[in-house]
């Protein structure tokens, strides 16, 4: 395919205009031993060529007709009106919105989103994203660093692993010491030396924290220590207790729930927020409301600049230059096309489907729902036979749920199961059936 | 232009919106059975809107926003190409959209981001890749860290690298997060790197490395750029490529060739996936051979086996983001290098540089050009000079007024009243045509009627914005 | 561009080659940035202050003053403890801007080493490097 809209005659025209014979001479400046004789390449291929092509690859990745499976990236219905919008190309193909005034759409979106997920949070302010849940984890992280200029870090286990490897790389990059703790050796860890503790809840395995209670045990402990939450799947948030009512100093999520496709786990959408005391340090691009110099009309632009790489240059607290910013616009649709009563449902029909999922777990004989506290739309279960599972969810075409020894080794036999309002009755049923198959088969073998 | 919208919350109403909401098929309990009730929130504060005032609102949103498909982005270092619409045709397609990255049937998906790396490995001589970082900035970070744990695994300790003046921003700025501190090199005269500088920068045996953009945020080719090279590895550091601006060198020359050892490219500057108003990006990262073992997991390689994932690896600078990068991105830049193919590749380049000089020789006819000779994919005017002291900013508004989006402005720093023009390949010579016209009015706008240009924009949505009172008292939500 | 002669330069204060001036009364030094300072940072919009009780050396840098297209930093001209911060600049930054020797001030030192003061630039010496750094 080609893009370039010049012919042979135009070129030559161009090409006399500046003064050169050949576009070979415009590259006089890169000498001569570094010019390559063309790229060992294939040729292009027209539309209809690489259409075909793609499609051939993509028949290589399997589609499910339902999913069990979520692990920091979930199924749930998303609204025509999300792809509408996103697909508008005066917002897709636009730039970062540095001229304001040619750019009023795209700043007014983002601050509608901004403006949304403080709603949802509670929070005072949301910046404009991160790339993910598990980089802006690891931001926040470096910034408690920062605002309290303490260079320990406490991450308790039941954070997703990945982000826990995220948050480790991150840290050891600013020589901020993180530490691994469970839950229960929480309060022996916590000294005054510590800059934040990171949480996430709804955990990875399912658990819903009573993020109150957790709150102020680590204020209790460590006065000065920022609580940071982080959260995979916040359509939670149409139900549970939002961060800004739990003592919760900095708020970070993955977005992908709000109106973003799966594809393969990204893009995603670092949805980051905070108190007003920390608006100064918050990394990432913020859009303010004001009015105009001359004249009285309101405005969007970039605002708080000065706390960007652009400016600061090596004094600045992040190099976040370009973010997730159609992701933002894609959860700020999802979020209106919902609505309150919408987002309530949402989580609500979360809630019961897999509440449902695991009474009907209690009943087959050799599972184990390992949860003791509430959980979301996620939990975990002791299986007879995990691989046997797996295998039975594939047969009848439903993508299966994580084994966890994925993660930890020492857990076989122990799944992940995801449950969401995409999860049709049929679809749990055959699952219900996968799970007493695999039973069975782990019988037939003793 | 069009009009503003009000507030997307200013159009609720009192009834709820459920056209999203599947049935509910399964028996229920209640609620305060499931949750206790103390971790229940109260109702959110976001209002039910109805579908047509939703869809309304941002059409009405897109009418005063500009884009690519609008008219020309002449930003310096953006490189605002065309994005072609096979890449969003097929990022759609079920079997890449409706995949979970922990699946095991993902063989598709491997493959691709295998057969990317191969062929950006073509083009860029490196010769191991990752496609996790999703934006340049993150690949910055990914590749000092990687120099980080280079030196560390040899129990050397360097902690500086070195940047010119004219860097973009988020360089100095990636350093500070791998740990580093900077030495700012001046440019010469002709905008070049002083070599006799960076010797003695070098020579203090503390640098790790050279944070290097060639051609340059001046448009600049470096000439010696090989002697610069030579100079960081003779002394034991390691060189750094920021790909921002590898437009004009697609097909012509490779990074690898020039001496550096590790290589950020942008997909969506040079690859043509969309700017999206801010993202998402993609900013995969290659490496030579030697530094391969310290990419981040998880890493695609190629076994008997066929196309697995590794993620153990103990010289591994760890993980840098969940899942597999953005694999959407990817996706697109992938459909748009099968398109071009080696041919098509080549006339990027060429094509890039043939515009900016076309523009350069007929600007420079009013404008100030500080560095006066070929440039490759861009040039920096400047203010200097200007009639009646028009600066920079008032040019960029005043093109708004005539429906262009304007240059980028202030940088590089190095220039003072900068304005850095890229127009990239897929501009027609109407379009440029129509810019430099729109340039020379402006000009005879700032000697015969400048205030016209100190006010500007008059046609667009809303004037010039009190930036300082939106600094000072933030008002960051409704 | 701002003729030099209309900037203040006043007589009695002593100067940082970093664009801070340093009032002297006993052992207490008052700090602020200059007006030629405020004048290449523009419009200020947020200063942050160390906190008070703190030590630091003479060189640090106790305080960020951010305008909406850069960030500039104040520099401590003696070695000392913070004892107090101009609270007022939360809500007035602009006093930086228009007062920068008077309401602009920024923090209060009680200084530990007097031979650091003769370290400091007299009003001469510091229009001499403004003079330098406007070409």
């Amino acid at each position: 395919m080609d893009f370039i809209p010049h012919d042979d005659k135009t070129i030559a025209e161009m090409l006399n205009i500046i003064g050169v014979a050949k576009i070979e001479d415009l590259f006089k400046d890169v000498p001569k031993d570094l010019i390559i004789n063309g790229l060992k390449l294939p040729e292009g291929l027209s539309e209809p060529d690489v259409l075909k092509n793609l499609q051939e690859l993509g028949k290589k990745n399997k589609v499910y007709s339902n999913s069990f499976l979520g692990a920091g990236c979930y199924f749930h219905y998303i609204p025509t009106l999300v792809d509408f919008v996103i697909s508008r190309s005066e917002f897709y193909t636009s730039y970062t919105p540095y001229q304001a005034e040619a750019s009023q759409g795209y700043l007014q979106a983002i601050y509608e989103y901004q403006s949304i997920i403080s709603r949802l949070t509670q929070m005072d302010v949301a910046n404009a994203s991160m790339y993910d849940g598990s980089t802006a984890l690891a931001e926040a992280a470096i910034m408690a660093s920062i605002i309290t200029r303490k260079n320990q870090v406490i991450v308790l286990e039941g954070v997703h692993p990945e982000y826990i490897e995220v948050v480790k790389t991150y840290c050891w990059g600013q020589k901020i010491e993180l530490k691994i703790v469970p839950e229960e050796k929480l309060e022996e860890e916590l000294t005054q030396e510590v800059a934040a503790v990171l949480f996430q809840s709804p955990n990875f395995f399912g658990d819903i924290e009573d993020v109150l209670v957790l709150a102020n045990k680590i204020k209790e402990n460590a006065s000065n220590c920022l609580v940071i939450q982080c959260m995979t799947d916040p359509t939670c948030l149409g139900v549970l207790k939002p961060p800004g009512e739990t003592e919760v100093d900095i708020f970070v999520a993955e977005g992908q729930s709000f109106g973003i496709s799966p594809s393969f786990g990204g893009p995603g959408l670092g949805i980051f927020a905070t108190r007003k005391k920390f608006l100064r340090k918050i990394p990432g691009r913020l859009v303010g409301k004001t009015k105009e110099i001359d004249g009285g009309r309101e405005g969007f632009l970039l605002t708080l600049q000065a706390r960007e790489q652009h400016i600061r240059r090596e004094k600045a607290s992040s190099n976040i230059c370009t973010n997730q910013a159609l992701c933002s616009l894609s959860a700020l649709v999802y979020l209106v096309s919902l609505g309150k009563t919408g987002l309530c449902e949402i989580a609500t029909q979360n809630i019961q489907k897999a509440h449902y999922v695991k009474n009907k777990i209690k009943l087959i004989p050799g599972y184990e729902i390992l949860n003791t506290r509430p959980t979301y739309n996620e939990f975990i279960v002791k299986c007879p036979n995990i691989d046997s599972l797996i295998e039975e969810c594939k047969k009848f075409n439903l993508l299966p749920p994580l084994p966890l020894s994925k993660y930890y080794h020492e857990m076989k036999d122990v799944a992940l199961v995801c449950v969401t309002e995409s999860n049709s009755r049929e679809s749990i049923e055959k699952f219900i059936k996968a799970l007493e198959l695999a039973n069975n088969n782990k019988e037939g073998k003793m | 232009m069009d009009e503003k919208d009000s507030l997307i919350f200013d159009k609720g109403i009192n009834k709820a919106q459920t056209n999203f909401i599947p049935s509910l098929d399964v028996e229920c309990d209640a609620l305060k059975n499931i949750i206790p009730s103390n971790l229940i929130r109260e109702e959110v504060q976001i209002p039910d809107i109805p579908e047509v005032e939703i869809v309304r609102h941002f059409v009405k949103l897109s009418k005063i926003n500009y884009g690519v498909d609008t008219g020309i982005y002449p930003l310096g270092s953006c490189t605002m190409k065309y994005n072609p619409k096979i890449n969003e045709h097929i990022a759609r397609i079920t079997e890449f959209s409706q995949i979970h990255p922990l699946q095991e049937e993902n063989e598709g998906a491997l493959r691709l981001i295998h057969h990317i790396s191969n062929i950006l490995g073509e083009i860029t001589g490196m010769e191991g890749f990752t496609l996790q970082p999703a934006a340049g900035a993150h690949g910055e970070l990914v590749g000092l860290l990687i120099m980080k744990k280079f030196f560390e695994t040899k129990g050397v300790l360097k902690n500086k690298i070195i940047v010119p003046d004219s860097a973009h921003g988020t360089n100095p700025a990636s350093a500070k997060m791998a740990g580093f501190s900077i030495i700012e090199l001046q440019s010469n005269e002709n905008g070049e790197v002083p070599l006799d500088h960076l010797e003695f920068a070098m020579q203090q045996g503390d640098v790790a490395g050279i944070m290097l953009t060639n051609p340059n945020t001046l448009g600049v080719f470096d000439r010696q750029i090989k002697d610069i090279t030579e100079i960081v590895h003779k002394y034991g550091g390691l060189c750094y490529y920021d790909g921002a601006n590898l437009n004009p060198m697609l097909g012509i020359c490779r990074p690898k060739d020039m001496g550096f050892d590790i290589v950020h490219l942008n997909l969506h500057k040079t690859f043509s996936t969309p700017h999206g108003g801010g993202g998402p990006g993609s900013g995969p990262v290659g490496v030579t051979k030697e530094l391969i073992p310290f990419l981040p997991i998880p890493c695609i390689i190629s076994t008997e086996k066929g196309i697995v994932c590794a993620d153990e690896n103990s010289r591994s600078i760890g993980r840098i983001k969940a899942f597999w990068g953005n694999f959407g991105i990817i996706l697109r830049a992938y459909v748009y290098l099968l398109s071009l193919g080696a041919e098509g590749l080549k006339r990027v380049g060429q094509v890039a540089v043939l515009n900016a000089n076309y523009l350069r020789i007929q600007l420079q006819k009013r404008y100030n050009l500080p560095y006066n000779r070929t440039c490759q994919h861009e040039f920096v005017l400047s203010d200097k000079d200007m009639p009646n002291e028009v600066t920079a900013e008032d040019i960029a508004k005043r093109l708004l007024d005539y429906g262009f989006y304007a240059p980028t402005i202030y940088f590089p720093l190095i220039v003072s009243g900068a304005l850095m023009i890229e127009p990239t390949e897929t501009e027609s010579k109407n379009s440029l045509d129509n810019f430099i016209e729109v340039m020379n009015k402006i000009y005879n706008e700032a000697v015969n009627e400048p205030e016209i240009l100190k006010k500007a924009p008059h046609n667009t949505p809303v004037g010039r914005l009190d930036a300082v009172s939106a600094a000072r008292n933030p008002v960051l939500k409704d | 561009m701002v003729n030099i002669i209309e900037q203040e330069f006043p007589n009695e204060l002593k100067y940082l080659q970093t664009h801070e001036w340093v009032r002297i009364q006993d052992n207490i030094a008052t700090v602020g940035i200059t007006d030629f300072a405020q004048h290449q940072l523009g419009d200020i919009v947020y200063v942050e202050l160390p906190e008070i009780g703190i030590t630091f050396d003479k060189g640090s840098n106790v305080a960020e003053i951010e305008s909406v297209k850069a960030v500039g930093e104040l520099v401590m001209p003696l070695s000392g403890k913070i004892l107090e911060v101009n609270t007022d600049l939360a809500d007035n930054p602009e006093s930086v801007n228009s007062s920068p020797y008077g309401t602009g001030w920024m923090v209060k030192i009680e200084f530990s080493n007097k031979s650091e003061i003769d370290e400091l630039l007299t009003v001469e010496a510091y229009k001499e490097i403004v003079e330098a750094e406007k070409e």
